[in-house]
């Protein structure tokens, strides 16, 4: 398995346990609501908001520096990956506008909370989706060539 | 169909055996690409081309040829 292969796998391995984590913290707390209620949800939505970003920079960079662990077959999947990763966002985008529109119509005014929600799941989605890219660009050019 | 292919493997075994990993070291990349490209799933750049023939002091076309 190439060096970058195991740090996607890694990086989508944390990456789900995240997600899953975050929708545990939310539906044990109730709903969206606990967002305005509970300030400890909102510290560990915080700590993502600082947390995933900073991981990722610096995965990205100690992986990106070691030359021998990077060749130009790796940077043409990075490269592929960087796809499925604006595909993932950009669909991410769609999903919660037409939801929160179709919910929150009749109101005419969406949670503050939501905003904070739709960055999180944008900043998760973005690493999981170039994981996912990096792994199947592997499989898919040892499958094709 | 136009097709690239190589002697690789050959070459490292005409090369007292060099392994995966010492072509990969000299030629400047991982052991997974010399992996895929004696497999032919992969091909190389010029700069890469030019990088594996030089380890095995020949020309690029000992190494690679195209083949329509």
């Amino acid at each position: 398995m190439a060096p970058l292969q195991k740090r996607a796998l890694y990086s989508l391995v944390i990456g789900l346990v995240l997600t899953i984590s975050l929708i545990a913290v939310l539906v044990i707390q109730g709903d969206i609501t606990a967002f305005d209620r509970d300030p400890n949800v909102r510290y560990v939505m915080y700590a993502v908001l600082i947390g995933v970003p900073l991981v990722y920079g610096i995965l990205c960079d100690l992986t990106l520096r070691k030359p021998r662990q990077i060749d130009e077959r790796d940077r043409l999947i990075i490269e592929k990956s960087s796809r499925a990763q604006w595909l993932a966002v950009i669909f991410l985008l769609v999903a919660w506008t037409i939801a929160l529109t179709e919910i929150y119509h009749d109101e005419q005014q969406v949670p503050v909370a939501f905003l904070t929600l739709i960055f999180v799941s944008a900043l998760i989605i973005s690493p999981l989706a170039q994981s996912l890219g990096i792994l199947t660009g592997y499989w898919r050019m040892n499958r094709n060539g | 169909m136009a097709k690239i292919k190589n002697r690789i493997r050959r070459l490292r075994f005409d090369n007292n055996e060099m392994t995966q990993e010492e072509l990969a070291k000299r030629a400047g990349c991982t052991r997974q690409t010399i992996i895929a490209l004696e497999q032919g799933k992969y091909v190389p750049s010029i700069e890469l081309a030019f990088k594996i023939a030089r380890v095995f002091g020949v020309s690029l076309e000992e190494v690679f040829q195209y083949e329509e």
